[in-house]
């Protein structure tokens, strides 16, 4: 079997992180391809939903980043983010659903250096820690009961 | 009870209300909840520690509404529960009367929200004691403990929505659960799908959930879900030092914001 | 049915030297709903654009997905290329196969692999996308300006010279502001009310300028192109049509003794007054807290006096309501003053004052009509200190900021004071000296070298007095630390500027941001210095943070310019990409329940309440409703939403949860 390649998903703002790399494919700074990124005009559109979503259809990582505070493009949206994210996280340690799988990062346009430097380690974390099987369990699981109970 | 059945009497009388929502006894021993309309009827009211339902959920139903103004029957987690209602609009101070009934079993007189708030702020508004016990077990237990403590409850789970139903915050016409387009909760009962409603359950209710109880005492297969909503109760007060419930002008912990919350996870 | 169109660039090489994209083209090609599917040398140039456009004619396209750079680069392109086909711009999505593939992974299967599954996440969200109309918003050409300085006027003038409509509001009884107050203005030494009164008489004659003196503003609703100001008109006592500003009342009212803001306490004024003697109108009002009649019921003397009987003492405040469509802010500054310095005294000594007050003793038509003599004793003083940085660049006393400002004007003090004292002896404490703007530097040379003034470089700990002398005690970090004493007559505190009193009310009530200091903020601290936070809210002079005339003048200029940008279209354009509750068959009429959170959530306060009725007018449900003006699609409330009831154009929930499941599965 080949090495394990993580497959992590990037939820990120427009305005600054989405610009940050940007700045690192401009600045052609090299970072890991298992991560793919999905823009969002703001932190705060982010749904915690989603998260689950990508858990479910067999991310073993996230990313979640927007731009630093005081600096939301939309001025406050980073800071309700945030309050979403601490309950989101304690909510998740409580259910022992392992938040080693999500980096929560702020990036801003400027730090092009930074998001690969995210991006790597998050990699390079959730390859230590092998494929995420303990929610995608859960799916197979249901799907097995289905054809089951057909 | 005297005193609630007087007053309740009084105000049926008086046409102040329409509807006194409280409790009686059933057939089976239990209580149950009563909607009295007929001021001839107020003996029936109880109150006894068999009275612990959240009655504030019937606030919001129509057919609570359609009789008129109502009194309640209110203990401490209904009166918070009554508070939230009013600050998410849902209920209008000047269509409740409140009667009061201390932890002790005593009626007292709520003479209007400011009373009302006054009272509150002389209560315990932390989670029960024996929940606080089963929270700090749960804390206490390896990520994996916790994970199969969870999935082993929620596999149980039949997707019945009692606990929905039964919770005066999940007063939504449609709820998130009911959303097909996305399909956001599979709507099967199978682990996935328990796990992710449990998940936005607990998500809608941080910073709502007045730790009442209901939903884990409605539940039919026994899961302790109200453990999550009272968890992240906790965190609310210990991240943002506010308890849910207290003034009919709360703002919402997760619709508000301070620059300065503090957390320690994003890098 | 879909039918998708992908366009795969190789930008050059940048894209094809590590993305193999012929594969990716022919790979994505073969999926679902995909009608085209190419690759191209440059997407952007005149023969890539013509491709897409044919391809979106020819093969009849209901969406496309150009693989290329950032959308942040050219999604415009693109999408304007798509409208020019007949295509609506919202159904042209952006795969980044530059910035975030070909620039910064190796060449490689994974890297293509990778830019395949960007391109069918991309191909899977526009099959949702819809076809979304631009908004279009009507401008009300009318300006308001709030602050009737040198900032405020200068914008009202060049917006009105535009051609348009101005409301300039003006909470005290004249315009001029602090410049009026100025004795003369660096690095020129020309006279400052001999520069402003002209403007001043100009605001006041010009046609297009409606100027409410002795005026607030209270409240504001709506959004760019279309606020509603109320305006509450102090009353000022008096019936201005009438008067004819003879100032026979102020001379005879027997209430002489009121300390005059103007002169900055150093004289005193009636309690029917005109501020000073060239205030723009050049009525009187009555303050009603000073007045003998209102406090004590009984004096009515100017009524008497009054040729014309224009006194009305029943007159009341005024509210007024004015539709504009955008506002400057220009409400100026404030000092400290010398009670803010307990180590100075606390501003018991009477002898020292702060910069504004030497403004007042220097100005020809101040108190001493321009001598400078102490205020304790009316003697010239023979030795004077100056104290910069009072307060400014000193985080210990909240003010971790430089005032800008008080460099260059207390050398001008010191020249001015060694112009009118020859042999006087002119002291400057100092931390560093900022004098960078045209001429500035060559002003402070001039002051040391020309007029002898003494420059320390050290910080002053404490004034006290001693024998009718003030003791200044400081340091000279010039000579190693070494103590400092001056006996000085008189000590004069360049005061730190901190923000105008009210200035939080205002930024609450107009909804724009404000800094910690209560500093108005600008949008970007860069790019966009002029504008706020809200659309059609602007900014000018040192409401934002202290500033010279200069500065001041010219984001005044540029303020107005902004404004006149806005007013030469009739129809504001905005981009489509809101956000929207959802409206359902009634009874239920939306699956929004009103509990009103998303409002709290909202940067702009876009979020409404919409009432349904029956035919009697009951009330049957409220709604949360917004207003497109306002949102600027953030889509905060969207993921706050428990009934998922509001959603985003261009963002909504299906198409995010979709891009999450193409990324994850392959169909």
């Amino acid at each position: 079997m080949s090495e394990f390649e993580p497959k992590v998903v990037a939820f990120v703002c427009n305005w600054c992180t989405y610009a940050g790399a940007d700045l690192t494919g401009t600045s052609r700074i090299r970072y890991a391809s298992n991560v793919k990124i999905i823009r969002f005009p703001c932190t705060g559109r982010i749904d915690f939903m989603l998260l689950l979503k990508s858990f479910a259809n067999g991310a073993d990582g996230i990313i979640v980043s927007g731009c630093h505070p005081n600096d939301c493009h939309y001025t406050s949206g980073n800071f309700h983010a945030k309050r979403r994210w601490i309950m989101f996280k304690e909510l998740m340690d409580f259910m022992g659903i392992d938040m080693n799988r999500i980096t929560f990062s702020w990036v801003s346009a400027a730090e092009g250096a930074r998001w690969a430097e995210v991006v790597n380690t998050t990699v390079a974390r959730i390859r230590e820690l092998g494929p995420y099987v303990s929610y995608k369990q859960m799916v197979n699981t249901a799907v097995e009961e289905e054809v089951t109970n057909d | 009870m005297i005193n609630l059945v007087s007053r309740a009497d009084e105000l049926l009388e008086s046409k102040a209300v329409q509807v006194v929502i409280g409790y009686e006894a059933g057939s089976t021993g239990k209580a149950r909840p009563a909607f009295i309309t007929d001021p001839s009827k107020t003996g029936s009211l109880i109150f006894d520690d068999r009275c612990v339902q959240n009655l504030a959920v019937y606030l919001t139903k129509k057919e609570v509404r359609y009789f008129g103004k109502a009194a309640i029957v209110a203990t401490l987690p209904i009166m918070r529960s009554i508070m939230m209602l009013i600050s998410e609009q849902q209920v209008f101070a000047e269509n409740i009367v409140v009667l009061g009934v201390s932890a002790e079993g005593k009626y007292i007189d709520i003479a209007g929200i400011e009373v009302m708030q006054q009272y509150i702020a002389t209560c315990d508004l932390g989670n029960p004691a024996k929940d606080q016990e089963t929270l700090a077990m749960l804390n206490k237990m390896s990520t994996q403990q916790k994970f199969d403590f969870w999935q082993k409850e929620l596999s149980k789970c039949i997707k019945c929505y009692a606990c929905r139903q039964a919770c005066p915050m999940c007063y939504c016409t449609r709820c998130a659960v009911e959303c097909n387009q996305p399909q956001w909760i599979p709507v099967q009962s199978n682990l996935h799908g328990n796990t992710d409603w449990h998940i936005l359950r607990a998500m809608h209710l941080a910073g709502r959930c007045i730790s009442c109880g209901e939903c884990g005492r409605a539940c039919p297969v026994n899961i302790p879900c109200h453990l999550l909503t009272m968890h992240m109760a906790d965190q609310v007060h210990n991240y943002f030092n506010v308890y849910a419930g207290t003034t009919d002008k709360m703002s919402s912990v997760m619709s508000t914001f301070e620059p300065n919350d503090k957390e320690s996870f994003i890098q | 049915m879909a039918r998708i169109g992908v366009f795969v660039c190789h930008c050059g090489e940048n894209i094809s030297a590590t993305v193999d994209c012929h594969k990716v083209a022919e790979t994505v090609g073969k999926l679902k709903h995909v009608a085209f599917s190419t690759d191209y040398k440059y997407m952007c140039s005149d023969p890539g654009q013509t491709l897409i456009k044919e391809a979106i004619k020819e093969h009849n396209l209901t969406g496309i997905v150009v693989s290329a750079c950032s959308p942040r680069m050219h999604e415009p392109t693109f999408r304007k290329a798509a409208a020019e086909a007949g295509l609506n711009p919202f159904l042209c999505e952006m795969a980044n196969l530059r910035e975030h593939c070909s620039w910064v992974h190796e060449k490689n299967d994974m890297t293509t692999d990778k830019a395949i599954d960007l391109v069918r996440t991309l191909v899977e969200k526009v099959k949702i996308n819809s076809a979304l109309q631009p908004i279009k918003v009507p401008v009300t050409k009318t300006a308001l300006v709030i602050g009737g300085g040198i900032a405020g006027i200068q914008s009202a003038l060049d917006i009105a010279n535009t051609g348009h409509k101005v409301i300039l509001v003006e909470r005290s009884p004249s315009i001029g502001g602090h410049m009026s107050q100025l004795s003369e203005t660096f690095p020129t030494l020309d006279c400052s009310q001999c520069i402003l009164t002209p403007r001043m008489v100009e605001v006041a004659q010009h046609p297009n300028i409606t100027l409410y003196t002795y005026a607030e503003v209270e409240g504001l609703d709506g959004f760019i192109g279309n606020f509603t100001v109320k305006i509450r008109k102090k009353s000022k006592s008096l019936d201005e049509k009438i008067c004819t500003g003879c100032g026979l009342c102020t001379t005879k009212c027997p209430q002489k003794k009121i300390p005059n803001e103007f002169e900055e306490g150093l004289g005193f004024r009636p309690a029917i007054y005109v501020p000073f003697p060239q205030a723009v109108p050049n009525k009187p009002v009555i303050d009603r807290e000073h007045c003998t009649y209102y406090i004590k019921g009984k004096c009515k003397v100017c009524e008497v006096v009054c040729p014309t009987k224009a006194i009305r003492f029943d007159q009341p405040d005024e509210v007024i309501e004015v539709q504009i469509g955008a506002i400057v802010i220009a409400t100026g500054f404030d000092i400290k003053r010398a009670d803010f310095f307990p180590e100075y005294g606390f501003g018991k000594y009477k002898d020292v004052i702060d910069g504004l007050q030497f403004e007042r003793l220097a100005s020809a038509s101040g108190p001493t009509s321009g001598a400078i003599l102490r205020p304790s004793d009316g003697q010239v003083p023979k030795n004077i200190v100056f104290v910069a940085c009072a307060g400014s660049r000193d985080p210990a006393k909240g003010i971790a900021y430089c005032s800008k400002i008080c460099c260059m004007y207390t050398a001008k003090h010191a020249m001015l004071y060694k112009h009118k004292v020859h042999e006087g002896k002119a002291s400057i404490f100092y931390m560093d000296i900022r004098s960078a703007g045209k001429n500035y530097e060559e002003f402070v040379r001039r002051a040391i070298e020309e007029d002898y003034v003494n420059y320390i470089r050290g910080r002053v700990s404490t004034i006290y007095e001693r024998d009718g002398k003030l003791i200044v005690k400081g340091v000279d970090t010039l000579l190693g630390g070494q103590p400092v004493e001056i006996v000085a007559d008189m000590v004069v505190l360049a005061t730190a500027g901190v923000a105008n009193h009210g200035a939080e009310e205002l930024a609450q009530r107009l909804h724009v941001s404000y800094d910690s200091h209560k500093f108005f903020a600008e949008a970007h601290p860069k790019l966009k210095p002029v504008e706020t936070n809200t659309a059609g809210i602007f900014l000018a002079g040192a409401c934002q943070n202290p500033k010279d005339i200069p500065d001041s003048v010219s984001q005044a200029s540029g303020a107005a310019v902004k404004v006149a940008a806005l007013f030469s279209q009739n129809e504001l354009t905005r981009e489509p990409l809101v956000a929207f509750v959802n409206r359902t068959a009634p009874p239920l009429y939306s699956t929004c329940v009103g509990c009103f959170l998303c409002q709290s959530v909202c940067p702009y306060q876009a979020i409404e309440r919409e009432d349904f009725k029956t035919r009697d007018g009951k009330i049957i449900k409220t709604v949360a409703k917004i207003n497109e003006g306002l949102c600027q699609g953030c889509g905060t409330c969207v993921a706050l939403c428990r009934s998922k009831s509001i959603d985003l154009h261009g963002y909504t929930n299906n198409q995010m949860y979709t891009e999450v499941m193409a990324l994850l599965n392959e169909y």
